[in-house]
């Protein structure tokens, strides 16, 4: 029993921290021409897990479809958009949950959730990620001086990521 | 020649459209994509002072290795001094964006380059270009800025002839190195719109390289205008016009006309 009882929980842990990403939407920076963004495209699209990606040239604009299954985190997108020669300056995150409670600062799985009052999350929502490099460098230098509460938010550790519930 | 260059300029500033950095005769500071691999074919045809024209055909192979280093192999041909195209050299570029600091709708990135290049055609004039003409390297640093939709981007290098061979030797009466400094502007004028990946894109670019010679303080200064159409964001066509301004060195075939034509097969490495 108890050995089930663990193998559910991993199940539902492994659940929360990758599954349930459906979509993504980065926004791209240092853009100058659809050469560039054909690169990113083709980036983006070489990632296992990937249904198909849409783009928008004119705001840089790259929206990601996930498969159902996959074990994809956010850095996974944004090593593809630095090794096509540019960086992130906004990922935002569709996540489907289930009467998940949340509160602010709280860590469910690889995320830590921010500036966000305690709810129940049900249903697909947007998050954006404001780690360092999912951001302008501009940006973070301010959400550093806001977010000192967050002692984690500073650590800069590549494998969590503090999101914001924006929808 | 007036009237155009300052509808060229006119456009170049006044354009409302996003700014462009593929240059036809620099390098920006960015590089290729990681894997990519970039096919590259130019031709210039240069009028010589007895007004015959100079052919040099020099393809390219080029690697983005990884976001931060990329390389080139090039070699030279030219119908100079034959009938047909005769091979005359080769030479590996190398280019290392050290930073960047990109942001929505700009960037500002610098880079150093380095050339090396062996060469074995007469020496004929006293400008020194390794890219073509001689035996030597170059070395140089490389800034790249995208302000109000306008890319510019500017460059400063050390450049050092030795002997092509044996049989033609670097004249000992001249200069045998040289600074390079270039600044370059380029503009998307089409589409104003994005659409899809497929649209063909229209871009200007005006550029300006220089040269002064270390050793006895000559100097050269050309303008090359360009027109660039990329096509399905993957092929490009370039045609530009190479004008002297000014110079006080002896040069064989400083006007002339450039096709480059490139494209870029993505993610071919990882």
């Amino acid at each position: 029993m108890k050995r089930i009882l663990f193998f559910m929980c991993t199940v539902l842990l492994i659940n929360t921290a990758y599954a349930q990403i459906k979509k993504i939407d980065i926004v791209a920076t240092g853009l100058t021409c659809s050469m560039c963004s054909n690169a990113i495209y083709k980036q983006l699209q070489s990632i296992n897990g990937v249904d198909k990606v849409e783009i928008d040239l004119n705001k840089n604009l790259f929206t990601v479809i996930l498969k159902n299954e996959h074990n994809l985190s956010p850095k996974d997108f944004k090593d593809k958009v630095e090794k096509a020669g540019f960086f992130i300056g906004s990922m935002v995150l569709y996540i489907d949950y289930s009467n998940l409670l949340i509160d602010d600062g709280k860590q469910e799985g690889i995320y830590f959730f921010i500036d966000t009052k305690q709810q129940t999350l049900n249903g697909e929502k947007q998050f954006r990620v404001l780690d360092k490099g999912y951001v302008t460098a501009k940006e973070f230098k301010k959400l550093l001086k806001s977010y000192t509460k967050y002692a984690s938010y500073a650590t800069n550790n590549e494998n969590d990521f503090h999101i914001k519930l924006i929808q | 020649m007036r009237v155009f260059f300052f509808l060229f300029v006119t456009l170049l500033i006044h354009s409302q459209t996003k700014g462009q950095e593929l240059f036809v005769m620099t390098e920006p500071a960015s590089n290729m994509p990681t894997g990519s691999i970039g096919i590259r074919l130019m031709n210039s045809f240069m009028f010589n002072k007895s007004n015959n024209l100079n052919y040099h055909l020099m393809p390219e192979i080029m690697w983005g290795i990884n976001q931060k280093w990329m390389v080139h192999f090039q070699s030279f041909q030219s119908n100079r001094t034959t009938k047909g195209l005769n091979i005359e050299g080769g030479s590996l570029y190398a280019k290392y964006r050290f930073y960047s600091n990109d942001d929505i709708h700009k960037h500002f990135r610098l880079a150093t380059y380095g050339r090396v290049s062996i060469n074995r055609a007469d020496i004929h004039q006293e400008e020194i270009e390794t890219m073509g003409h001689n035996s030597g390297g170059e070395l140089g640093i490389v800034a790249t800025q995208l302000v109000n939709k306008l890319a510019i981007s500017t460059s400063v290098s050390y450049e050092k002839a030795i002997d092509n061979t044996s049989i033609n030797k670097f004249p000992e009466t001249q200069s045998n190195n040289a600074t390079n400094y270039t600044l370059s502007f380029g503009r998307l004028m089409f589409p104003r719109v994005y659409k899809n990946l497929k649209q063909t894109n229209i871009n200007l670019m005006l550029e300006f390289l220089g040269q002064t010679l270390n050793q006895n303080g000559k100097s050269n200064l050309d303008v090359v205008p360009s027109i660039q159409f990329i096509i399905r964001s993957r092929a490009r066509i370039d045609f530009a016009y190479r004008k002297e301004l000014y110079s006080n060195m002896l040069r064989t075939a400083s006007n002339g006309f450039l096709i480059k034509f490139e494209y870029t097969f993505f993610n071919v490495t990882k």
